[in-house]
């Protein structure tokens, strides 16, 4: 098959316009809504801690598992575009594994009481080893946004006690905020 | 020295597959979806996907979402071969001028 040298390269334009059309694509795919809608989760629960205390602790199932539903509808949303063509099981029993420590751990080791920016600080880091895990499985931002968050997590629990929910609402609200941007825009 | 694949030359199915292959390893896409991605209509597209298909460059696969059918469409490590095989004796064929 002969071509000139016109010819390969109109050939390859059409492969760059394509490539970028489904790159466009590719990106209105990704987690962005997801960080974006927990990054301000994170926000507003930090700001009830702080302003309303004990009192507003208590409305954190309230805004979490609605956005959980959320994000499930995201997700279905986005599926009916491109979807994984399976899931991976190895990923699945990991998660699993995560989750049921999550859960079991405070029931087993923190039995007594237990300081609300504690518990809260406990949950955010099993969620960033769920970021951690999906890193490794599917896209490596993932696992170093779950380090840094974790790491920002334990600085403000242990250095900043006193200042904890503002420190949650900025370094942990805001690195989501600011990844959802960064995987929205710059990831090419 | 790479060769130029004539199934994958024809431009409509070169698009489809620069497309394709741009997804993740693990990824489909539906069929609407590349439709309108592309421009194409549904005669046109599903004539060069099923002559990918027979090629063995594309998988398809049909399934229900909410009662109605969909079908979804991902490039096969063979086509993602070919395709790579494909770009690289298209850019070869520009070389000679680059160095000129």
């Amino acid at each position: 098959m002969q071509l000139s040298a016109e010819d390969a390269a109109r050939s390859l334009a059409a492969i760059d316009a394509s490539r970028a059309a489904m790159r466009s694509a590719v990106r209105a795919n990704r987690g962005h809504w997801h960080l974006w809608l927990w990054g301000l989760i994170w926000i507003a629960m930090a700001m009830l801690a702080e302003f309303r205390g004990e009192a507003g602790s208590r409305l954190f199932p309230w805004l979490v598992l609605p956005g959980v539903l959320v994000s499930f509808m995201i997700g279905a949303s986005q599926a009916r575009r491109i979807r994984a063509v399976t899931i991976d099981r190895r990923f699945v029993g990991v998660l699993a594994a995560v989750i049921l420590f999550g859960i079991a751990a405070p029931l087993v080791l923190l039995r007594g009481p237990v300081s609300g920016q504690a518990l809260f600080a406990y949950c955010g880091l099993v969620a960033m080893l769920c970021y951690v895990v999906a890193g490794i499985w599917f896209d490596v931002y993932l696992l170093w946004l779950g380090v840094a968050m974790a790491a920002l997590i334990l600085v403000g629990l242990f250095v900043f006690p006193a200042i904890f929910w503002w420190w949650i609402a900025v370094f942990g609200g805001g690195p989501l905020l600011a990844a959802g941007f960064y995987v929205r825009y710059w990831v090419p | 020295m790479p060769e130029l694949d004539p199934v994958i030359h024809q431009p409509v199915r070169l698009q489809i597959m620069a497309a394709l292959t741009n997804l993740g390893p693990r990824e489909q896409v539906d069929f609407n979806f590349l439709k309108s991605r592309l421009a194409l209509t549904d005669g046109n597209l599903g004539a060069h996907l099923l002559t990918l298909e027979e090629a063995g460059y594309i998988a398809v696969a049909k399934t229900f979402v909410a009662r109605k059918p969909r079908t979804y469409v991902a490039a096969t490590p063979a086509g993602r071969r070919a395709f790579d095989g494909h770009v690289a004796a298209l850019t070869a064929i520009l070389k000679p001028r680059g160095h000129a």
